[in-house]
């Protein structure tokens, strides 16, 4: 309804990847050349499980691109000071000069080489919430694969607010790298903390509302009521950080209660390695001959290589095996004669038995009853024996599924979490069956856009997986990054970007102030170059404010900015990209993703430029191009595109070649319009080839794909593989090489991290260890008698839009937005009420924020939404809120095995003066 | 711009209407009390000159409150589109009212026709019923819309009026006749018991706590202050205790102090909203649905439709 | 005869607020003004606590309150169903906004952006100054509604003339149509479900359904 009558109308198709669960469609309706409006894209009804739809954070996209506090032309710094009480000076300047400072810097580290002396990339990027900006950075993957070395190590948060457990182990246990259930087919889901209706996007969101109608029941454990709680038909409120307790205790309902005839005997013989005979040493029995482990095969009576055909392989009990070997740690190989082997099924159920729900109870703070009732409900609800036809093909149906959430799945406690639900998943048959428990996507394992591609055979008789050497000859003594991946965590691999990242980043960024007493490696240095986009570590990771003192020691800082923030007020030069709206990019979709973006099609889509950009600001694939040019690697930039890495297929293959010639056209329109060309070809086996002109008319192109897609265990079956489960012998050595190579060196700053390894998790104080931290530090833990953790919110999840005036507008419904989530009873007794401005203070630091009284969470624990407490950014500063990452600390006590660690603080509350004002 | 942060947890909540301040407050306040003096004088059979202040007076304050709303209307130079819903706006009907009052109560003004005074005086109750009607119209504010509000509002214009014109009489001196006094001791206790009965009638039929909060808050003081202590003073005018023209002024003021702060609480801080609620609560999967809920109401059972 | 009414299924709605920005989007509403959200309710108490998100906008009364009391005829109940407002008319006096016990509608008297002073251009391009010091609230997006009549297209089937709301929300929780219409599914969906209507004991027959569980 405009006010005046408008020229000309247009919609153009785009689409929103702000977060990790996309991308969604939509359109951008243009009056006049403005945007002024975001839609439903409804052409993709029929191929997008969202029905075309976009959330709320899409929304904000007018405001985003109009905003008046844009940064609106290319700036240099001109008080060399850094700090957060200097003022940058920032001063307009062309963007000629600004590419020029930029690649000058990045030639003077080509001309030394691109690795320190230290060993480490003198050029460091840091890329915001878990891939998504490679969705709006156009062809900077290839100018960045064209440079070769680069430290990926100073996360902004990814390792600590991500699943990073789930990350690790569920891409080791079943290419799992976000896991999720099988919403259209689950009539049964145990959320521990899995916030989906707030995280999922769209396509989870839908799902689980026609799965709510069609009359599934969700169990939602977790400390607080997430909006996910609330729309769940059971709210378990367990104490923080015990979920590893509560899980153990289900496992126990089922293997010790239950027992193994009720289980899915199949699936645990076959797919599993519960036969697998156990050495009293903990180490797989093995064929002396072909070091292959040994099942005990029920027909022949004897002990057999688990590949043996035609066996019957128990999966329980005890054997004697008449000569075996096992092969530790460093390849030592012990043989054994006459020895007593155990089924690792027979391990689990040995090593369940004390965790029974009433131990559990004293644990969690649920009831024994609560805990044995769902594991049964659990039990009944994943029917065994139930098929379903799937395009022509039965499949087993075993519609149950654990689903974990941040801070459940990362940090101390992850693993024992992430290693009971893919064991419950397994008890039943409901790992990567439909109904089950599903891995939607690959990040360590390639190919990235099909995971069943990763699957082939490797060690033992399961999936491969390319573990960081953890050899003698082989283990990377001098770190190659600066948060030390390959060197201290086998299971995240070395797959380029994406392994680098799920490193330890905490570590980057505490190691550049201090390193362990025994620290004995090459001293991490400070990256020459550092190169930001959508990415605010200064905010997003935590000790924030020590955080922004060490990004301020950074010699040289270039930020793709927005407006100014927390992080680029450190920066040297400041480049202006143009934003969702005003750019241009082509990029895959459908297929299997993250989260539930798991679709019936597959296919690319197009984020059209729908409105001229603002100001100066430049579309990020023209930036890099130009970038490239001045770096003088445009040669290896372009071939870099040519070979697929920026769009979705190679720009030359069988029967087509849209190559680009370095020394021709480089418009971002020529590079897309190949991209276009080439994917459309791809996808349809040379069939049909539209061009940028159509996508910008049509936006998607999809082919179908068969839901047999969704699920991993039929390719697992096709290659007789089983899944690495429920026993970690491999984890196991993997630690005990990992520890002697450190003690080798002398260092014993790792030996509780590499506590973690065991073969069978075990119940350790996980919520102690914070209380011990707290007592290392100092601190009486009396003096912090609450917990204090966050939850997510749609509207700003990953968005980075804590600029957006109407996404706080809108968020502003919702309870607890800028304040503190405390329960109404333990603030009347501290003399709270509600929207009292109070102070949430930790042993490091405090932050304010109105209380937000509710019920619905648990009397010990507080609850600060989202990642705020801005000080810089436009808007964002004047809020007010506060924020769990300006008191929670960096600590080597609170990291686990995989580097990660858990959004969660012990702290202490009180009101500030003065009373609550309407 | 600092961006504003009203709380989730009161939007569901009855919330104190903000739209009608002071301006439209003093709407009730003065044109209430204009029309029920235009009816006192009617009645009064005082005097002329006095009649004709009293009179005067009736119509300033209608016209003071209107040109306070003229003042709070979002669209002024459009006012006259208010006579467009005679039908079933009780606001379109106060306007039209209103003109019939200038009318007569200006004629009557000019000539002193006692026919004309009357005239004015049933016009000043219609004014008067107006506008009792255009508060219990509002269903969206329970302390509004409650059937008694309308006896009360009436009630509280006609010992206003009375309260006035006990005023205008002891100024002129005319604190000799008795029986305005008495009269305004009648109205009083009248609207004190409409008040009582208000207040019972919307304890039982509901309304949300907060403005029953303000107004068993207020109700204590208002009985003593508004009623209690005006009916004392007529009464002392009557008994013809000594200054028998200060205690009559005494409780005129009173009593029209009384009747406005009444009215300025009701409109202002009572004034709150309906809120949103909701009748049962959802399935949620397996889940089992749950009772209402009525955020910022104790009793469910729902108000009454006004 | 039609009616167009909105069912809301409350088993669906997550809270996310996309209905909310929509509309916002939609309609131009300025800052602070939202003429539909989705409120957050908790009810009991720890550990027995539910908390359901409502979506709250104007009802489309079959006998609205604020048509009433409008002096002005501004507000007017449409052969359709939908309560509209002439902003020519309205003298915004503020009866309806007493009147409407869903606390749907409002009046902005001075015209505010998102960022201060200035508009930003998509602010400056759809500023509607018929729109201040009048009231305003949801239109059921009349002007999709009216667009159907002249492209013969269905609301609630085809989304071009479908209200913002409902064809953003991302849980499928709403849906629109005439429910007078026998293949309608609006009515089918009633006819499936236990719903019930705000405040229905106040008289004002809201064209909103808000179902609770199947029947």
């Amino acid at each position: 309804m405009e006010a005046a009558q408008p020229k000309s109308v247009k919609h153009v198709p785009s689409y929103c990847y702000n977060c990790v669960s996309g991308p969604d469609l939509m359109t951008v309706k243009v009056v006049d050349g403005i945007a002024t409006e975001i839609e439903p894209n409804f052409a993709a009804a029929d191929v997008h499980p969202a029905k075309g739809k976009v959330c709320v954070k899409a929304y904000g996209l007018v405001q985003k691109t109009y905003n008046p506090n844009r940064i609106g032309t290319p700036m240099k710094r001109t008080n060399p000071k850094k700090g957060r009480n200097e003022d940058p000076g920032f001063v307009p300047i062309s963007w000629d000069e600004a590419l020029d400072i930029v690649a000058d810097k990045l030639k003077a580290v080509r001309a030394k080489g691109l690795v320190d002396d230290a060993g480490l990339p003198r050029v460091a990027v840091s890329l915001g919430h878990g891939g998504t900006p490679s969705n709006y950075m156009g062809t900077f993957p290839a100018f960045l694969a064209a440079w070769g070395d680069v430290d990926f190590s100073f996360g902004s948060g990814q390792g600590v607010k991500c699943v990073h457990s789930e990350h690790l182990y569920g891409e080791f246990w079943h290419r799992g790298f976000t896991v999720a259930a099988d919403t259209p087919n689950c009539r049964y889901n145990i959320a521990v903390g899995a916030n989906v209706d707030v995280t999922g996007g769209p396509c989870a969101v839908i799902r689980h509302a026609d799965a709510r109608v069609r009359g599934y029941k969700r169990v939602q454990v977790e400390p607080h009521l997430s909006a996910t709680g609330a729309c769940s038909a059971e709210w378990v409120p367990i104490r923080p950080k015990t979920d590893p307790a509560f899980l153990f205790a289900l496992i126990h309902v089922l293997v010790r209660e239950n027992g193994l005839n009720k289980l899915d005997i199949p699936f645990l013989r076959d797919r599993t390695a519960s036969p697998y005979l156990v050495a009293p040493d903990g180490l797989y029995l093995r064929d002396p001959q072909s070091g292959k482990p040994l099942v005990w095969d029920e027909n022949s009576a004897t002990a057999v290589a688990h590949d043996t055909p035609g066996i019957k392989p128990a999966v329980a009990g005890s054997f004697r095996v008449s000569k075996a070997l096992v092969v530790d740690a460093d390849k030592e190989r012990r043989e054994y004669s006459d020895v007593q082997g155990k089924t690792a099924y027979e391990m689990l159920s040995a090593h369940i038995e004390k965790y029974s729900p009433e131990w559990a109870e004293t644990i969690c703070d649920v009831k024994a009853e609560t805990i044995r009732r769902i594991a049964n409900e659990y039990l009944e609800a994943a029917s065994i024996g139930e098929t379903i036809v799937i395009d022509g093909k039965t499949l087993p149906l075993r519609p149950v599924a654990v689903t974990l959430g941040k801070s459940v799945n990362n940090g101390w406690g992850a693993y024992e979490c992430c290693w009971a639900r893919t064991v419950l998943a397994a008890l039943v048959g409901a790992l990567e069956n439909p109904g089950g428990l599903l891995g939607t996507t690959v990040r360590l394992n390639k190919s990235r856009d099909n995971r069943h591609l990763s699957v082939a055979p490797g060690e033992d008789g399961f999936m491969v997986q390319y573990f960081n050497p953890t050899s003698k000859e082989e283990w990377q003594q001098a770190p190659s990054t600066r948060n030390l991946h390959q060197t201290l965590v086998p299971i995240v691999g070395h797959n380029g970007a994406w392994s680098q990242a799920l490193g330890p980043t905490q570590l980057a960024w505490m190691f550049q102030n201090e390193r362990p007493d025994d620290w004995s490696m090459p001293m991490p240095t400070l990256p020459e170059v550092w190169l930001v986009y959508r990415s605010n570590p200064s905010i997003s990771f935590w000790d924030t404010r020590h955080l922004a003192e060490v990004a301020a020691k950074f010699p040289f800082m270039a930020c793709f900015a927005y407006t100014v923030d927390e992080t680029n007020y450190m920066a040297d030069v400041l480049l202006p990209e143009a934003t969702d709206l005003e750019s241009t990019q082509m990029i895959r979709m459908g297929g299997t993703k993250y989260m539930e973006q798991f679709w019936d099609h597959k296919g690319v889509t197009l984020r059209a430029k729908a409105v001229e950009p603002q100001g100066e600001a430049r579309d990020f694939t023209w930036i890099t191009t130009e970038l490239a040019r001045r770096t003088g690697l445009l040669d290896k930039y372009v071939k870099a595109i040519n070979k697929g890495i920026s769009g979705v297929a190679p720009l030359k293959s069988e029967g087509y070649d849209y190559s680009l010639d370095p020394a021709g056209d480089l418009a971002p329109e020529k590079i897309w319009d190949a991209v276009c060309r080439a994917a459309t070809l791809s996808l349809s086996d040379g069939r049909e080839e539209h061009d940028l002109a159509w996508f910008r008319q049509n936006g998607f192109y999809t082919v179908p794909m068969s839901r047999l897609e969704w699920y991993l265990t039929p390719t697992m079956e096709q290659h007789g593989l089983r899944y690495e489960l429920p026993y970690q012998e491999r984890l196991m050595r993997a630690g005990r090489e990992l520890g002697r190579r450190l003690h080798e060196k002398k260092m014993n700053w790792w030996d509780e991290q590499l506590s973690e390894y065991t073969a069978l998790p075990e119940w350790h104080d996980v919520p102690g260890r914070w209380i011990a931290n707290l007592e290392k530090a100092g601190a009486k833990p009396a003096d912090f008698p609450f917990w204090l953790l966050t939850t997510k919110s749609m509207q700003y999840h990953a968005g980075g839009n804590a600029a957006i005036e109407v996404m706080h507008e809108v968020a502003q419904n919702l309870r607890g937005h800028a304040g503190v989530i405390m329960n109404a009873n333990t603030a009347a007794g501290l003399g709270i009420a509600e929207g009292d401005r109070i102070e949430v203070r930790s042993h490091i630091g405090a932050t304010y924020g109105k209380a937000a009284l509710v019920q619905g969470v648990r009397p010990d624990t507080l609850v600060i939404i989202g990642q705020f407490d801005h000080w810089a950014t436009p808007f964002a500063k004047t809020m007010e809120a506060p924020s769990l990452n300006s008191i929670a600390p960096m600590s080597l006590d609170l990291t686990d095995a995989t580097g990660s660690g858990a959004d969660i603080v012990r702290v202490a509350v009180r009101r500030m003066e003065g009373r609550a004002t309407a | 711009m600092k961006p504003s942060t009203p709380r989730a947890a009161a939007l569901a909540a009855p919330k104190q209407q903000r739209n009608w301040d002071w301006r439209a407050a003093a709407n009730f306040i003065c044109g209430g009390a204009g029309g029920g003096l235009l009816l006192a004088v009617a009645f009064a059979g005082i005097e002329t000159p006095a009649a004709r202040i009293a009179l005067l007076l009736g119509l300033a304050l209608i016209a003071t409150g209107l040109t306070c709303v003229w003042f709070e209307i979002g669209r002024p130079w459009r006012a006259m589109n208010v006579y467009r819903h005679f039908a079933t706006s009780w606001m379109t009907r106060e306007a039209v009212v209103a003109l019939v009052v200038f009318a007569t109560g200006g004629l009557a003004l000019l000539t002193g026709m006692r026919g004309l005074i009357v005239l004015a005086g049933i016009c000043g109750l219609a004014f008067l019923y107006s506008q009792a009607r255009i508060l219990a119209a509002n269903k969206g504010i329970p302390a509004w819309r409650h059937p008694a509000s309308v006896p009360l509002m009436m009630a509280t214009g006609l010992a206003e009026g009375a309260g006035f014109l006990a005023c205008v009489a002891a100024w002129f001196g005319a604190a000799g006749s008795s029986w305005i006094a008495l009269v305004l001791v009648a109205l009083v206790a009248l609207r004190a018991w409409f008040w009582k009965s208000y207040l019972v009638r919307l304890d039982d039929d509901g309304a949300p706590d907060e403005a029953l909060k303000v107004l068993h808050g207020m109700s204590s003081r208002l009985l003593l202050l508004g009623h209690a202590a005006p009916a004392i003073a007529a009464a002392l005018a009557v008994s013809g205790a000594p200054g028998r023209g200060g205690w009559l002024l005494a409780g005129g003021l009173l009593t029209v102090g009384g009747g406005w702060f009444m009215k300025y609480t009701l409109v202002r801080r009572a004034a709150f909203t309906q809120g949103l609620s909701m009748a049962r609560l959802p399935t949620r999967g397996r889940g089992v649905p749950g009772p209402q809920v009525k955020p910022g109401w104790k009793s469910i059972q729902g108000a009454k439709a006004g | 005869m039609t009616r167009y009414v909105m069912t809301i299924d409350l088993r669906r709605c997550v809270g996310c607020q996309t209905c909310t920005a929509a509309c916002k989007g939609a309609n131009a509403t300025p800052p602070g003004i939202q003429w539909r959200r989705v409120l957050d309710i908790e009810s009991g108490e720890f550990p027995d606590v539910r908390r359901t998100f409502l979506p709250v906008a104007c009802m489309h009364c079959g006998n609205p309150p604020c048509e009433q009391v409008c002096p002005t005829r501004a507000t007017t109940k449409r052969a359709d169903g939908l309560v509209a407002i002439d902003y020519d008319l309205c003298i915004g006096c503020a009866n309806c906004v007493m009147a409407c016990p869903y606390d749907a509608r409002s009046i902005v008297h001075e015209p505010h952006y998102a960022y201060g002073d200035a508009p930003m251009a998509a602010e400056a391009k759809r500023f509607d100054p018929a729109r201040v010091g009048v009231s305003m609230k949801c239109t059921f997006c009349v002007d999709r509604i009216d667009h159907a009549e002249r492209s013969g297209q269905t609301p609630g089937v085809d989304p071009e003339v479908t209200p913002a709301c409902v064809n953003s929300c991302i849980s499928g929780a709403m849906d629109f149509g005439d429910i007078e219409d026998g293949a309608s599914s609006v009515r089918h969906l009633l006819a499936e479900t236990q719903h019930f209507r705000m405040h229905e004991e106040l008289g004002t027959e809201p064209s909103v359904y808000y179902i609770w569980d199947k029947s």
